[in-house]
């Protein structure tokens, strides 16, 4: 890491920000900071996430807090907006223009002359597979283009800080691969991508930098294996298939590092809640080899389980 | 991690934000509306209103006998311009009910307030297209009536008496563009549907001016003018061009006042239902 980017301001930060509608809140006393690259904002519907997205984008006040964007306020400050490309969740778009007068109607606004607009717009369809459809109007567009289009308008600009709602939602495999290939390498280029979504597999295929929200806080911040270490201070699932369980659990019940076993449902598999995960593992080879163990996962190594597990708690 | 090595790439677009920030959703609007065929044969009744009136200038000029039947000096513009008034409200029906109601629907104004654009620039970018198309049918073809005038008779119109006309022709024309536009605008504001909001702002117009009609007619009660938008703006016309009628006979303060709290009532209700996000409490 450079000394002089050390120093720099992130692109984007929350301070103690919240917001509230009414009695409800739908973001809770949220401080972080959002480096540059590609960072995925997981949680389930209703946590927060747009609410976050809106605050960053300046389209909301903080009831309380501060967010910066780009070194300004971001409510407030749509000076910095050309710097910043929003792709909202829900449409968002004039049906009767066409995918080319769309875009080129919004570059207009970022301050290029015609034939820049015109070229950009070209260009960022072409990145989203829409160049072919850039003369039918967006109203006659599937889903799946819609979705494109409004990531066509946020890139369009090559603005520094992405915020990206649930953006491939809707989209068949091929493009959600293509869109997913787009994001990071948008955060190769060293923008600032903050992406949201609630199916864990999309973000994982897109960073491994992801921030867990739920019920307006951040659950969870850093690398997936951050989450992990986290996840070692606290109960760890291992689930044991053996030919004789029996024999397993009565070997490994009593282990000081062991809180619970449980039989499956069938009974031939075994469900073991450890505090000390290392030393469990260390321990289980001589009593597997006793009891015929022939599968063995800890539903924890995904990020599934941490999510769940994070929201669990 | 090594992302923070990575550099940004600058923006490379001249200022965005120039005087009229706002000019690309008037302009796109502006350009939308007037694609449609059926909304140019709107224009066509005013344009023949304005003939009309040409031709009538022509013949009170001509014929000074006709005159003493026909005014032809400053409450021939009043006529004119409290019939063009009317169309005013046909043209923002048709073609700004829907200037807000459909970002709304559609969630465009999101996208429109992500762009270097204050939500004052938004209002100004939509005020702007019925405000063109009201000052298309009063102002325009009230100065150019004028002129019709003074290249027929300039020894009449252009007499130190009548100079008042101009900057009454452009005051009326102004009051009465501004405050329609701003009205379709907040009644837009408040409704999804553009077809609502049109009935809406019809209903509202046409309404009080039957809530009016009724007062003034059954219990001859002047002030009832007041409450109806189109006798507001007819009595300020009347004060302008001293037009006689004897209906809209009030003091032309009370009107202009009404105005005023109406355009002030709609840039509130405009404040307050021009967001990027809805928030529902």
């Amino acid at each position: 890491m450079s000394a002089e980017a050390k120093g720099a301001a992130p692109p984007l930060a929350f301070s103690r920000a919240s917001r509230w509608y009414g009695p409800v809140i739908a973001l809770n006393d949220v401080t972080v900071s959002i480096p540059p690259g590609v960072t995925g904002l997981l949680g389930p519907n209703g946590a927060g996430k747009s609410t976050f997205l809106k605050l960053a984008a300046g389209q909301l006040q903080p009831s309380q807090g501060e967010v910066s964007l780009l070194g300004r306020p971001a409510w407030g400050s749509p000076e910095v907006f050309h710097r910043v490309g929003l792709c909202p969740e829900t449409d968002a778009f004039w049906e009767q223009l066409t995918g080319l007068q769309f875009l080129t109607t919004l570059l207009r606004f970022t301050g290029y002359d015609e034939a820049e607009c015109r070229h950009r717009a070209e260009n960022a369809l072409h990145q989203v597979e829409l160049l072919d459809a850039k003369d039918r109007k967006v109203g006659g567009y599937s889903k799946g283009m819609r979705q494109r289009v409004k990531l066509a308008q946020a890139i369009a600009h090559e603005p520094e800080v992405l915020l990206l709602d649930e953006p491939v939602s809707g989209m068949d495999p091929v493009n959600r691969r293509r869109v997913i290939d787009l994001v990071r390498n948008l955060g190769r280029e060293g923008r600032t991508v903050v992406v949201s979504s609630h199916i864990l597999y999309e973000v994982e295929a897109m960073t491994k930098r992801v921030m867990l929200v739920h019920n307006g806080r951040i659950l969870a911040e850093g690398d997936v294996r951050e989450i992990r270490d986290l996840l070692d201070e606290h109960p760890h699932t291992v689930a044991l298939r053996a030919r004789d369980p029996r024999r397993l659990a009565a070997a490994i019940v009593g282990w000081p590092n062991v809180i619970s076993v449980n039989f499956g449902a069938e009974g031939e598999w075994l469900t073991v809640e450890t505090a000390r995960p290392d030393e469990f593992y260390g321990a289980l080879h001589s009593a597997a080899l006793g009891s015929g163990v022939v599968e063995m996962y800890s539903p924890d190594e995904n990020l599934e389980s941490v999510f769940k597990y994070l929201v669990a708690r | 991690m090594p992302i923070y090595d990575q550099g940004y790439r600058r923006y490379e677009g001249r200022s965005p934000l120039h005087q009229i920030r706002f000019w690309p959703i008037t302009r796109e609007a502006l350009r939308l509306i007037l694609a449609k065929r059926a909304f140019l044969f709107l224009l066509a009744p005013p344009l023949g209103v304005f003939l009309f009136y040409v031709g009538r200038a022509y013949v009170v000029t001509r014929f000074p006998e006709v005159g003493r039947v026909l005014p032809s000096d400053g409450r021939m513009f009043g006529e004119f311009l409290n019939i063009q008034v009317f169309f005013t409200i046909v043209l923002s029906i048709f073609g700004a009910s829907g200037l807000i109601a459909n970002d709304l629907r559609t969630g465009a104004i999101l996208v429109y307030l992500s762009r270097p654009l204050t939500r004052r620039d938004y209002v100004a970018g939509k005020l702007l297209v019925p405000l063109s198309l009201n000052l298309a049918v009063t102002l325009v073809p009230g100065l150019l009536l004028y002129v019709v005038c003074l290249a027929l008779a300039p020894e009449q119109f252009a007499k130190w008496e009548l100079w008042w006309i101009v900057p009454a022709v452009v005051a009326h024309s102004l009051a009465a563009s501004l405050v329609v536009s701003l009205v379709v605008l907040a009644i837009s504001s408040l409704s999804r549907s553009a077809r609502v909001a049109g009935l809406g702002f019809a209903g509202l117009y046409f309404g009080l001016e039957m809530v009016r009609a009724i007062l003034q007619n059954g219990f001859n009660r002047r002030e009832a003018a007041l409450l109806s938008l189109q006798a507001d703006l007819q009595a300020l016309g009347v004060a302008l061009f001293g037009v006689v009628d004897r209906q809209l006979d009030i003091f032309w303060g009370w009107p202009l006042l009404v105005l005023v709290a109406v355009a002030l009532g709609c840039l509130a209700v405009l404040r307050s239902r021009v967001r990027a996000v809805e928030i529902v409490t």
